[in-house]
């Protein structure tokens, strides 16, 4: 053995090797040929056994031709690994192509009701302004839900409220949310800022616009110099937070439990002020009442009045997603057709 | 109330539109909710005169006529009328027309001659209420006009608010319309020309209630003839939405409408030894009204009497005996101010409310009754003749002076928010007719009135002296002021800030829980509903709900009888319902017709119970699973609700709650639930509660409420903290630091052992290093005998400060397997 045959040999494994890495088609020959020839009984080695035969100086020139065929055929085997991986893996890929047009598979979601969601986005609006949620009952008693509200027994006022009665004498379903403002009133002290939203009762034949059962969102604010103005200023930020920026008015109006009273437009949401069907043809819906607390009522509720000033207002949580939503039937609400429930998506 | 606009213009000069006036009247506090074009139903009906009226040829009783209409030839109109005669003008209708009730008039033939349109009675316009006669119009009628542009009009529609009795007439409306635009008021000028002998001698009167009859004030005519009253006047009672009914009763209703002053008159003959007795009405006594109903009086009654017995219900209603007919000629006129609670009381009473007890019911200026005395006796002589005896009858004749109510034009600003100078205030309420004068020393202000009253010493303030007219009733109190400064003054004055002032302190929300819950269900695939409180007294029945059963909410243990309404709309709606799934069941009902099959909803909602006399509310969840749990779709197969998915709600809930996992109890009572389809749950910690049944619906039930579901799941839970809770706060336990280890278990027992025993057994043998038991296997058949079933397990074992050795699970493992031989006779699958 000489330095010449040996080197000979490795060059000779070395284009063996070469041609076979390029003729080998799957991953598993390839790795049999990298044992076949780098392994640690792999021919490679073989050959260098004969290294041992060589005068030494010619020892390292063998071990540099030996690591050159061994980088070449490593080399080899990587880039045609590489290659094979790639072939592999494309048609696998090719093989799982699905039809992504294809819909998916549902994941069940249900619906909120307009009323509660309506009730939570007034609540919200007027959160911001430090107004907090209290409720009351809804089979009240008529001391709370009238007389308490400056409307003694026989005040003409109360044709305003049809009324139901029940059977526990003195008592009757609330016909608005209002005696909320004396369970307040009779719990805390001013500064008062209070929400009360609840379902209300009335005696009322149902049709697109009437039901006997309805949703109302009281509001009640008292403190030192709780004024009109403050009213008016709070109002514009709540119709705008739901209606956007449309005009308002205030106009006066008429509740027994409240001194001045005022009623809340604004712009028709339907015709923007022009007059329609919707408005009347005034250019202007009422979304609300609203007034300074009568001060019989504050008496009652324990707050001096001489002291204290403050405004109550009250509105139908149906008519304000009446107006939000464009639900055409207030009967909608309260019958639940799901056709009418999954718009709420 | 109605107001025909040229009615009004009586009484003050109005220069804007209809649109501008009624702006500004709904600005003033008088909402106009509708602006009607009087007479639009007469479409192509104009003035004609009659050239010639000649016998019909074939038909006695018509007339063949010709007629000028003002252009054109004249046209040829048969006729049935017997009231007519050449040179008469009279209202056409012609071809094509529209008349009152959408009734067309088209060219017809009438007995063999063609007729080219109509001529209109008073009726069929709905001008007078005369059907017989044609309308006759005056004879300088311009020829060929439109008769709506003649005798058309616009009338508003106004909503007078209950304390704005002055209002509901034209004299108030005529004095917003001043108020709004700076116009004088127009008086009628009322006089009464006494030809007769002193009243004194024709009529007598004895009020023996002075406190609730607080004035009468009579009149006697004698010599009145009865007949229709001017067209003009029937025109106006018409357009106002009062029926004409003759010249001394229109006469009547003309003044209430034109001064708020409800009168009655009566046949004077028919008033027996003409004396007329105010006195509460005597327990047996009957009369019959106007309206032709018998009633029986009760003795709270305030009733108008002869000395032989009743003639009319004060204030609401005269009676039928002494009612004007065409043959009377003695006329007695009552114009007197009543107790507005007792009116009020007495029309509830007897179901009866007219447009004079609305007025009564609201209060009355007290010279009225001397004004309204006057009106209609002046009205009734110069329509219907005769003459009038001479003076009053007046059980009150002195008429208060205005009213004073002292005020802080401070006070008035800081309600309003702004600073409105007083010389401002002083000139907006002079516009109201509210004049002021300075204030005297130890003046008191009303900030408060009854039955509350509250009267203070200004101190320093500056204050003013309102003279309150006589017929503002409502201005009591020192905040009555300020609405009318602000309402002359109009809100668009006012300005707008956000509140500068203390906040209050935090109060948690009551809707967090409720809200929490109702998202989290949405997630689930539920969708939310909001049903009646009120519902049929069947729903209970229907469910076969047991009627004291252990449902009751923790909310309330003592919820008793369903309370009931009284005076309901309908007997659909005529209880308040105790609990929700009824109410979730017509949910369902619905929507099947709707023909929707797969319905899962949910409801936060209130039932009701009266208990120890006391309503009970509270606040429950209940859930409705019916259809498909998974709707068929291409890439899975449906699966239908069943009664795991409501657990698995449940568990989610208790989650949520921070409650330990729930244990579910076998509930074999039976209705309205599958006996061996129920459980009940009843979890708490510390904070929170959950209480409530799960089920599937009994096939009874089902059937009974004509459901085309097979299987429904409900349930209806209490839940502590839905009314007003706090969500639980979360502890936070560390993360465990060692590995876990995991064994399977497979249990072999007897098919009577519940899953929960299985369970409970493996958890109290498990020993402190036992973190947690999950069945994830459940199998019976082969190999098991036919009264088995196997429960696999997986047991997690752990501890906190180091990994567990094999021989430590080991022994655990074999203390449960020890455990469930000897407790559940069970053995161990390997
Ligand atoms: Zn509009």
């Amino acid at each position: 053995m000489d330095f010449e045959s040996l080197s000979a040999d490795l060059r000779s494994l070395q284009a063996r090797a070469l041609k076979e890495i390029a003729e080998v088609s799957d991953p598993a020959s390839l790795e049999a040929l990298q044992i076949q020839y780098l392994g640690k009984k792999g021919d490679l080695t073989a050959v260098l056994r004969g290294i041992g035969a060589l005068p030494a100086e010619d020892r390292p020139r063998v071990g540099a031709v030996a690591n050159e065929v061994g980088e070449a055929v490593k080399g080899a085997l990587a880039v045609r690994g590489a290659e094979l991986h790639a072939q592999v893996q494309a048609l696998r890929l090719a093989s799982e192509k699905v039809d992504v047009t294809l819909p998916g598979r549902p994941v069940g979601r249900g619906t909120l009701h307009p009323i509660p969601e309506t009730i939570a986005a007034i609540t919200e609006v007027f959160g911001q302004f430090g107004f907090v949620v209290y409720e009351g009952p809804e089979v009240e008693d008529d001391l709370t839900n009238f007389q308490m509200l400056n409307m003694p027994p026989d005040h003409p006022a109360r044709d305003l409220w049809d009324t139901l009665y029940v059977d526990i004498p003195g008592h009757l379903l609330r016909t608005h949310t209002s005696p909320g403002q004396m369970r307040v009133m009779q719990t805390t002290r001013p500064p008062i800022r209070a929400l009360l939203p609840g379902r209300c009762f009335r005696y009322e034949a149902v049709d697109a616009s009437h039901g006997f059962e309805f949703f109302q969102v009281e509001g009640l604010m008292v403190d030192e110099g709780t004024s009109m103005a403050d009213l008016k200023g709070l109002l514009d930020e709540f119709a705008h937070a739901l209606f956007g920026p449309r005009k308002t008015r205030f106009r006066p109006g008429y509740y027994p439990f409240t001194e001045p009273s005022v009623a809340f437009d604004v712009e028709c949401v339907v015709c923007g002020g022009v007059g329609c069907p919707a408005c009347s043809k005034s250019g202007w819906m009422t979304i609300l009442g609203a007034g300074m607390v009568h001060p019989v009522v504050l008496q009652y509720g324990g707050i001096d009045p001489e002291r204290y000033q403050g405004f109550a207002f009250g509105m139908g949580v149906e008519r304000i997603a009446n107006l939000r939503h464009a639900v055409p039937d207030l009967r909608y609400y309260l019958e639940n057709d799901l056709r009418f429930l999954d718009q709420f998506r | 109330m109605r107001v025909p606009l040229n009615w009004l213009r009586e009484y003050v000069d109005i220069q804007q539109t209809p649109e501008q006036l009624a702006e500004r009247l709904t600005l003033l506090g008088m909402e106009v909710k509708g602006i009607e074009q009087w007479g639009a139903d007469w479409r192509s009906v104009v003035v004609g005169e009659l050239l010639t009226v000649e016998k019909h040829p074939h038909a006695d009783r018509l007339h063949l006529t010709t007629v000028n209409v003002g252009s054109g030839e004249p046209l040829h109109i048969v006729c049935g009328a017997n009231n007519i005669a050449p040179g008469q003008r009279v209202p056409v209708a012609l071809p094509g027309a529209v008349l009152p009730g959408e009734r067309r008039i088209e060219r017809t033939e009438k007995m063999g001659i063609a007729s080219e349109g109509m001529l209109c009675s008073g009726d069929e316009l709905k001008i007078t209420t005369d059907a017989e006669g044609i309308l006759i119009l005056p004879a300088g009628t311009p020829l060929g006009k439109q008769l709506s542009d003649l005798y058309g009009d616009v009338v508003l529609d106004v909503d007078v608010k209950p304390n704005r009795g002055d209002a509901l007439c034209l004299i108030g409306l005529a004095r917003e319309v001043a108020a709004a635009t700076g116009a004088a008021i127009r008086w009628p000028d009322i006089a009464v020309e006494e030809k007769g002998g002193p009243v004194g001698e024709r009529l007598r009167v004895e009020v023996k209630e002075p406190e609730l009859c607080t004035r009468f004030v009579g009149r006697w005519i004698s010599g009145a003839r009865i007949g229709p009253s001017p067209d003009t006047i029937q025109m106006r009672l018409q357009a106002a939405g009062m029926r004409p009914v003759s010249n001394v009763v229109d006469a009547s209703n003309y003044v209430m409408l034109e001064l708020g002053k409800p009168t009655h008159t009566f046949n004077g003959a028919a008033v027996n030894d003409a004396t007329i007795i105010v006195r509460l009405a005597i327990a047996g006594e009957r009369l019959e009204t106007l309206d032709h109903v018998v009633r029986d009086l009760t003795p709270d009654t305030l009733i108008i009497a002869d000395p032989k017995g009743p003639i009319g219900i004060a204030g609401v209603m005269g009676g039928a005996d002494s009612e004007i007919t065409d043959a009377t000629t003695e006329i007695a006129i009552e114009s007197a101010i009543f107790d507005p609670v007792s009116i009020r009381r007495t029309g509830h009473r007897y179901a009866l409310r007219s447009e004079a007890s609305l007025r009564f019911e609201k209060g009355q200026e007290f010279r009225l009754a001397r004004l309204g005395a006057d009106r209609v006796a002046q009205l009734t002589l110069a329509w219907a003749g005769g003459s009038c005896a001479g003076g009053r009858i007046d059980t009150s004749p002195t008429e208060p002076a205005p009213a004073r109510l002292a005020f802080r034009p401070a006070r008035v600003s800081k309600l309003l928010g702004d600073d409105i100078p007083i010389a401002n205030q002083r000139d907006l309420l002079r516009r109201v007719g509210i004049e002021t004068e300075p204030a005297s020393s130890g003046v008191r202000i009303n900030v408060s009135a009854e039955p509350k009253p509250l009267v203070v010493d200004p101190g320093s303030a500056e204050v003013l002296v309102a003279v309150v007219p006589t017929w503002r009733r409502d201005l009591a109190v020192e905040a009555d002021v300020a609405e009318e400064v602000a309402r002359v003054r109009g809100y668009e004055a006012t300005p707008a800030h956000l509140p500068d002032t203390l906040m209050p302190a935090y109060r948690p929300s009551p809707l967090k829980v409720r809200d929490a819950i109702r998202e989290m269900l949405v997630g689930a695939g539920l969708s939310e509903v909001v049903t009646h409180a009120l519902v049929s007294p069947e729903h209970e029945a229907r469910l076969k709900w047991p009627v004291d059963g252990e449902d009751r909410p923790i909310d309330d243990p003592e919820v008793g009888e369903t309370i009931v309404v009284t005076n309901p709309l309908s007997s659909q709606h005529s209880v308040l319902r105790r609990h929700l799934v009824g109410s979730l069941l017509d949910v369902l009902a619905l929507n099947e017709r709707q023909g929707r099959a797969d319905v899962a909803v949910f409801e936060v909602g209130k039932g009701y119970g009266r208990a120890g006399g006391e309503p009970r509310e509270w606040t429950r969840l209940a859930l409705l699973l019916a259809g498909s749990a998974q709707p068929a779709s291409w890439n899975r197969a449906p699966r239908p609700y069943d009664l795991d998915d409501a657990k698995g709600l449940v568990e989610l809930l208790c989650r949520h709650l921070s409650l330990p996992e729930p244990a579910y109890h076998a509930d074999e009572r039976g209705f309205p639930f599958h006996p061996g389809r129920a459980f009940s749950v009843s979890e708490q910690s510390e904070h929170e509660v959950l209480d409530g049944r799960v089920a599937e619906l009994h096939p009874d039930v089902t059937a009974e409420w004509d459901l085309r579901s097979q299987r429904v799941i409900v349930a209806e839970l209490a839940i502590r903290g839905l009314a007003d809770g706090l969500l639980p706060r979360v502890y936070v336990e560390p993360i465990p630091r060692f590995p876990e280890v995991e064994r399977d278990l497979a249990v072999i027992v007897d098919d009577s052992r519940t899953a929960a025993e299985v369970q409970a057994t493996i958890a109290r043998h498990g020993g402190e290093l036992l973190r947690g038991v999950r069945l994830f296997d459940l199998y019976r058949g082969a190999p098991l005998a036919a009264t088995e079933k196997s429960l696999a397990y997986r047991l997690v074992f752990g501890t906190n400060d180091r990994t567990l050795t094999e021989g430590e699970v080991d022994e655990a493992m074999a203390a449960v397997r020890d455990g469930l031989a000897a407790d559940l006779a069970a053995h161990i699958r390997s």
